[in-house]
């Protein structure tokens, strides 16, 4: 297949789960008569039948997050944001894990799976109701989702990301060192180490992110640098960012703090408030950090992202912070996701001045005040949405007496996350399992709910023994 | 398919790379030479296809295998694929069955780059993350990427070590059910189509020009600056910024540059030390470096808003004459010639000496253009210069010096002029003859006339003669009235054909004086038998009758 075949082949399995949104959109709304469904019933018959004429089979997967069509993941823009996600919940409701389209389709067909597929949900086992109802229709099978298990696979993933994670700490580590001494820095190595962020940002968000929860002291200044880098990519994918472009903010957002090395040891590491002659050294590290960018590659489009960013992550989106400029502009778009990403990250981070850190759900609640004045509020109801209402490492009680910790978040029932339990209803210490919060019983309740959320700090509770 | 055979497929697999690694680095795309490598590359592809739906080749430091049979080896530091790919981190590399040809090419195009020489941001395998393949994957090391060895479980180990106490545990799970705090209320705020449209908005506002920020950041930061390294750092990077902006071709960025650092020059609040900064950067906007580049952007064919480039030269030193000299022979094209002329003509009153140096470049073409520029500019302190060029050994730069001296005068010129009225090529007298006609002084009427009084006048080839007696013409007084009116009268038996020239010329030249007096003896010599002498009486009458 030519990359043009190939490209006109993505742009048609885009649309064409666009056009099963709408199909199903309007049908909730309007009767299947209506002329409105039948509109978007004969769009969607056509592009069918026309891709099968191409392919043969269409197979729509819905794995985790993203759809499969025949095997390629489908990588959606912005314009189709909503009617991707729309869609993503309404296969989970009914359990569905695919659909496959065998042969040339009639109206008929799809009109029954139409119907199909939005009474199903309001029954006791939604995916067995739809199989039932579809029984007539050759051209079309349906199949259940697939449970999300904990295999060896799983297993490994989780240890190639952590491996990515702490190679990025580490190179972080290593360059900020040696721009500290004034040593040439390998920019090649950042990219790389971005390109395989970004890679585990797509595939397997929730994990990366949870990474992002553990905080190590020690190493606060290299573990901020790339867990800001992760955040804002995260939240660069929300956005519907290219690969490319995710890659540049995340390189962006690594060096974000490069200034911080030309800030003294001892005040960057002071323990106590910060005088007022301190906290204008403190304040200096945006510009710092510009002249170090500026000396550490050649100018490009890159370099300039980084310099931009660097000056202007801490001035807020109505100028209040620092430094202070003279000629007022908005703020670059990757500077604002960097400042969310920051603030978000550094508040939930203990750090040499403020030893405890924030709950993650308290940070999002004051960074909720600021939407609007200090941070960007459109970015922001991005950035909360990613994160959830209970982002990783929330510590939370349930309704089941058990205590545990949120390992990851929920994008369709943002209140169902899946939790690690720590101890259990008997109220003893155990070795944990995770838990999905989304499951529920024969009668169709939730096994589990949270009642309230705890701070972990509160407890000096490590959460690097339970994530890592 | 026998391994054997599996093997020999894909052993020549690899010679096909190897080969179009080679060859694809020394032809274009559109090459023949290329396109047969490519077909042939891919055919072994096929080839390996046709029994098999993968080519799994793992990356070993010197070798590569497919399964357990080596298909590479090579020891070489340089021209080893194995190591090529392999110092990058790659350690497998597979190729699927739908592998288009297009895909094919791509691997090869970014594994026949010289990483060595040639200026790569990327190594090779961020470039092939870049082209996302569908068909081609990759398995890296990303170990090389840690700046130290085994970080990753020496951390985990010591991030873990700190292990939960069990009594913080129990006190956390008893506060949980004596503490009152509410849940929370759910915050996630649902994305509405208003959302999309204004982030739409934003990614189109961000597509706006990064340069012109990095530039507002870096004046903005002049202005925070408090060291001596700082302003220095500043205006270091302001000067990269100049240069970067001429690359780029971007005049408007750089002029932007030079205009707020003029206006902070001006600025009375502005100590002396951050002004010489500021002086330091303008005069590096003119530098042999910035003018270089800025002579490829001319020659590029690239669209040069000249009117930006007009702004960009006001506020150039005189550092900037020479290397524009410099490149003005060096420039392959006429119209960026004609911008560079307009900048020197522009810059050269700020030191016409500098500007003169360039008359004695070597190239004919140099000289003369900057013998055009110094006509333009007209400061008589050229002169001097320009008199040293009148010897020059090619005709068109004595043409050109001789105009100059014309429009320019002075008493040197008229010698020089005088001299040059002796010159073997004729188009260097008419051109003196001229000259000296736009002088218009007593003593250039002198030299004409004496030239044309001289005995070996006769001589001359009838156009020249015609020149000398147009150009004595532009002397509208009596006595070359009365000399033209004797010439035309006076009669000789011998060579009466070379004297009936110069009385045809004195008609002519007659009408062109635009005295009516000459009416009378003009229509006597419209009867006489020289055809010559009719037919420029004749036009000299009508002339004087009708203008």
């Amino acid at each position: 297949m030519s990359d043009k075949e190939e490209l006109d082949l993505h742009k048609n399995a885009k649309d064409l789960i666009n056009q099963i949104s709408i199909v199903v959109r309007t049908a909730q709304i309007h009767d299947a008569n209506n002329v409105a469904i039948s509109s978007a019933i004969s769009k969607l018959v056509s592009m069918l039948n026309m891709l099968l004429d191409k392919e043969g089979l269409i197979c729509l997967e819905l794995r985790g997050e993203l759809f499969y069509i025949n095997e390629y993941r489908i990588r959606y823009s912005l314009e189709y944001l909503l009617n991707f996600d729309f869609l993503v919940r309404e296969f989970k409701k009914r359990e569905t894990g695919s659909v496959i389209f065998k042969h040339q389709l009639k109206m008929d067909d799809i009109k029954t799976f139409t119907k199909a597929f939005i009474s199903s949900p309001f029954s006791d086992e939604p995916f067995n109701s739809f199989q039932e109802k579809m029984s007539g229709v050759q051209s079309i099978e349906i199949g259940r989702l697939k449970k999300v298990v904990e295999n060896e696979d799983a297993h490994d993933v989780r240890k190639m990301i952590k491996k990515t994670y702490f190679n990025a700490v580490s190179y972080t580590k290593g360059i900020m060192n040696k721009m500290k001494n004034g040593e040439k820095v390998n920019i090649k190595k950042a990219k790389r180490v971005m390109e395989s962020m970004v890679d585990h940002i797509l595939e397997e968000e929730q994990l990366l992110l949870g990474m992002t929860a553990i905080k190590d002291y020690d190493e606060y200044t290299y573990h901020h640098s790339v867990n800001v880098s992760i955040l804002s990519i995260a939240l660069g994918q929300r956005l519907g960012l290219s690969r490319k472009m995710l890659t540049e903010l995340g390189m962006v957002a690594l060096f974000h703090d490069t200034g911080k090395t030309e800030v003294p040891s001892e005040v960057l590491n002071k323990p106590t408030n910060f005088t007022d002659d301190e906290w204008k050294i403190i304040k200096k590290h945006p510009m710092w950090g510009v002249r170090a960018i500026l000396k550490l590659k050649k100018l490009d489009e890159l370099t300039m992202k980084s310099a931009i960013v660097s000056f202007e992550h801490h001035m807020n989106v109505d100028h209040s912070g620092y430094p202070k400029i003279r000629q007022l502009k908005e703020l670059d778009l990757f500077s604002r996701i960097v400042s969310l990403a920051d603030q978000y990250d550094a508040m939930t981070s203990s750090r040499v001045y403020s030893r405890t850190p924030m709950a993650p759900d308290k940070a999002l609640s004051i960074m909720m005040d600021r939407a609007g004045t200090q941070l960007d509020p459109l970015l922001f109801k991005f950035f909360i949405n990613m994160v959830g209402v209970y982002p990783i490492g929330t510590l939370v009680i349930l309704d089941s007496k058990e205590l545990g910790l949120v390992t990851e978040s929920n994008q369709i029932f943002p209140t169902r996350p899946r939790v690690l339990l720590i101890i259990d209803s008997q109220g003893k210490r155990i070795e944990g399992h995770t838990v999905d919060l989304a499951e529920k019983d024969d009668q169709d309740r939730y096994l589990r709910s949270i009642k309230k959320t705890m701070d972990p700090n509160k407890y000096q509770i490590n959460l690097a023994e339970y994530l890592l | 398919m026998e391994i054997n055979e599996e093997n020999r497929a894909a052993k020549e697999v690899i010679q096909a790379i190897l080969k179009s690694k080679k060859i694809l680095r020394m032809y274009p795309e559109n090459n023949p030479v290329y396109v047969k490598t490519l077909e042939d590359a891919y055919n072994k592809f096929k080839e390996f296809f046709y029994y098999n739906e993968e080519l799994q080749l793992k990356i070993k430091q010197n070798e590569i295998y497919c399964g357990a049979e080596q298909v590479y080896s090579s020891s070489e530091k340089d021209d080893n694929l194995a190591l090529f790919f392999f110092k990058d981190g790659l350690r497998e590399i597979t190729f699927k069955k739908g592998l288009t040809s297009e895909e094919m090419e791509a691997f090869l195009t970014v594994i026949t780059l010289d990483f060595d020489t040639e200026v790569i941001d990327d190594d090779i395998v961020t470039l092939f993350w870049e082209k996302d393949f569908q068909n081609i994957q990759y398995v890296v090391d990303d170990a090389v990427l840690a700046d130290e060895d085994d970080y990753n479980s020496a951390v985990v180990e010591e991030i873990k070590e700190e292990s939960n106490s069990p009594d913080h545990l129990m006190k956390a799970y008893e506060d949980a059910f004596s503490e009152s705090d509410k849940l929370k209320e759910a915050s996630i705020i649902p994305l509405s189509d208003k959302d999309l449209q204004a982030l739409l908005k934003e990614f189109e506002k961000d597509s706006q020009e990064r340069l012109g920020k990095l530039v507002n950041i870096l004046f903005e930061m002049m202005y925070l600056a408090e060291t001596r390294q700082e302003f220095e750092d500043i205006s270091l990077f302001l000067m990269n910024y100049v240069d970067y902006g001429v690359l780029q071709g971007d005049i408007n960025i750089v002029t932007d540059i030079l205009s707020r650092l003029k206006t902070l020059l001006e600025n009375k609040n502005i100590s002396a030390d951050i002004k010489k900064y500021i002086e330091k950067i303008l005069l590096f906007a003119g530098s042999e470096a910035v003018i270089n580049h800025i002579g490829e952007l001319l020659d590029s064919g690239q669209d040069i808003d000249e009117k930006a480039f007009d702004d960009f030269v006001r506020f150039l030193d005189k550092n900037a004459i020479a290397p524009f000299i410099k490149i003005l022979g060096e420039l392959k094209n006429i119209h960026p010639r004609k911008i560079v002329i307009n900048a020197l003509t522009y810059l050269g009153p700020k030191d016409i000496i500098l500007l003169s140096s360039g008359l004695n470049d070597t190239r004919w073409y140099v000289v003369r253009n900057i013998i055009h520029i110094l006509r333009k500019i007209a400061d008589k302190r050229a002169v001097d210069f320009l008199l040293k060029t009148v010897k020059h050994g090619d005709n068109r730069v004595k043409i050109e010096v001789i105009r100059a001296l014309g429009e320019l005068g002075g008493a040197g010129v008229i010698i020089a002029l005088r001299e040059a009225l002796d010159d073997p090529e004729v188009q260097v007298r008419i051109a003196a003859m001229k000259a000296l006609g736009n002088i218009r002084s007593e003593a250039a009427k002198r030299i004409i006339l004496d030239k044309i009084k001289d005995k070996n006048f006769k001589d001359k080839e009838f156009d020249e003669k015609k020149d000398y007696f147009e150009t004595i013409s532009k002397w509208k007084d009596e006595e070359i009235f009365d000399f033209l009116v004797s010439t035309l009268k006076k009669k000789t038996f011998f060579g009466s054909a070379k004297n009936d020239e110069n009385r045809a010329c004195a008609a002519y030249s007659l009408g062109l004086l635009g005295n009516k007096a000459a009416l009378n003896i003009l229509a006597k010599c419209r009867n006489e038998s020289s055809k010559l002498i009719k037919e420029f009486s004749f036009a000299a009458i009508r002339k004087l009758e009708h203008e």
